[in-house]
């Protein structure tokens, strides 16, 4: 009896801990980038969204990456208003996870 | 005889092309100093030692003139522009808003009343205090205690647009007014007295430094350093030995600049 109990627990667990594995990656592709203050700026913009880490930015590429962890939710109208707000408008904005992938292209 | 005049016209229009464009006192180019992984964006010449702003690393370093690195410190949230004022070395800290200040190798954090969105430059001079508010398109200028608001977002006379670096001598303020392409210089009451550079084809003014005789400012975009006498006169430009400059410094007869791309420091000298 104790054995089913304990396998069961391990299921729980391992049920709850996939359940907050749903960081996300975003790339936000931007002209303009080549300024670092530009550059930089736009980082601090977008480490005002909850939940963001590892922000890097390819200035030659213009290509912007993060990830957004735990289970925090995050919409593209969101993303572009930081990008607008840093100056910038963003070209295109890619929200993927795990299980699916979500594209959008901004015109 | 005409054509020859002619020939000579042309000859001496494509060497002067070909040269740094000279029309006062000449700098010549001296060395390069190469940064291990580093892209620098403030600088202080300090003596025997640069003080240079590593924002991709979040640190602020000190090197030697051969660009060895004497000291780190580091978990400085990009730092940008630079001053150094009574041998204490203030870093404006682009992604908090604060200011810190590093003195005989002590941090210590500045936060100001008037909060800056964006701090990216910082000039200290007596008791005055001048910071570039980048995102806010103005000068937060703090004198005795008391605060006053140079500037406001714009592209006419006396606007800023998008503001990176200040420079105090004289009871002026000089401000690199990145994003408007030129330098505008203010009182300690906000009147805009000049602009400087406008018709100079500036694609992004990024740095500026202010010794007695001349303003120095670069070109980010342009890869280019113009130099001006303190009545707004274009005198010389640096086009050679220099990628993406961000900041100079003149100490000693020397200039020094930053180089963002280069990962290196141009030195010249007059």
């Amino acid at each position: 009896m104790k054995r089913i109990k304990y396998i069961l627990l391990l299921f729980i667990l391992l049920g709850v801990s996939s359940s907050f594995a749903q960081d996300k990656e975003v790339k936000i592709r931007v002209d303009g980038l080549s300024c670092p203050f530009c550059a930089y700026g736009l980082e601090k913009k977008l480490n005002d969204i909850e939940g963001v880490e590892n922000i890097h930015i390819d200035f030659e590429k213009g290509l912007v990456t993060l990830n957004i962890v735990g289970s925090q939710k995050i919409s593209e109208d969101e993303i572009k208003s930081k990008v607008e707000e840093a100056g910038f408008t963003p070209k295109k904005i890619e929200i993927s996870d795990f299980k699916k992938t979500s594209t959008k292209t901004i015109k | 005889m005409k054509r020859i005049t002619f020939l000579l016209f042309i000859g001496l229009l494509f060497f002067t092309g070909c040269k740094n464009k000279t029309i006062g006192v000449e700098w010549k180019f001296v060395k390069q100093i190469k940064l291990d992984n580093i892209s620098p964006i403030g600088l202080q010449a300090d003596g025997k030692y640069l003080w240079i702003s590593d924002a991709k690393n979040n640190r602020v370093i000190k090197t030697d003139l051969d660009g060895s690195i004497v000291k780190k410190y580091p978990d400085i949230k990009r730092p940008m522009h630079l001053s150094l004022y009574n041998s204490k070395i203030f870093v404006p800290e682009y992604l908090t808003d604060n200011i810190i200040t590093i003195t005989e190798g002590k941090i210590e954090t500045l936060q100001l009343n008037e909060k800056p969105n964006a701090p990216s430059g910082i000039s200290v001079n007596d008791s005055v205090m001048a910071v570039a508010d980048f995102y806010n398109h103005r000068i937060i200028l703090i004198k005795k205690g008391n605060i006053k608001i140079i500037g406001k977002e714009g592209h006419k006379k006396g606007e800023l647009y998008y503001p990176t670096d200040v420079a105090l001598v004289n009871d002026k303020i000089y401000v690199a007014d990145a994003y408007n392409n030129r330098v505008q210089v203010f009182d300690y009451n906000g009147n805009a007295l000049k602009v400087i550079g406008d018709k100079d084809k500036i694609n992004v003014a990024t740095g500026i430094e202010v010794t007695d005789n001349n303003i120095f400012i670069t070109d980010f975009e342009g890869n280019r350093i113009l130099i001006y006498d303190l009545n707004s006169k274009l005198i010389y430009i640096i086009n050679k030995h220099l990628n993406k400059p961000t900041d100079i410094s003149v100490s000693e007869n020397k200039m020094y600049v930053s180089n963002y791309a280069g990962s290196s420091i141009s030195v010249f000298e007059q």
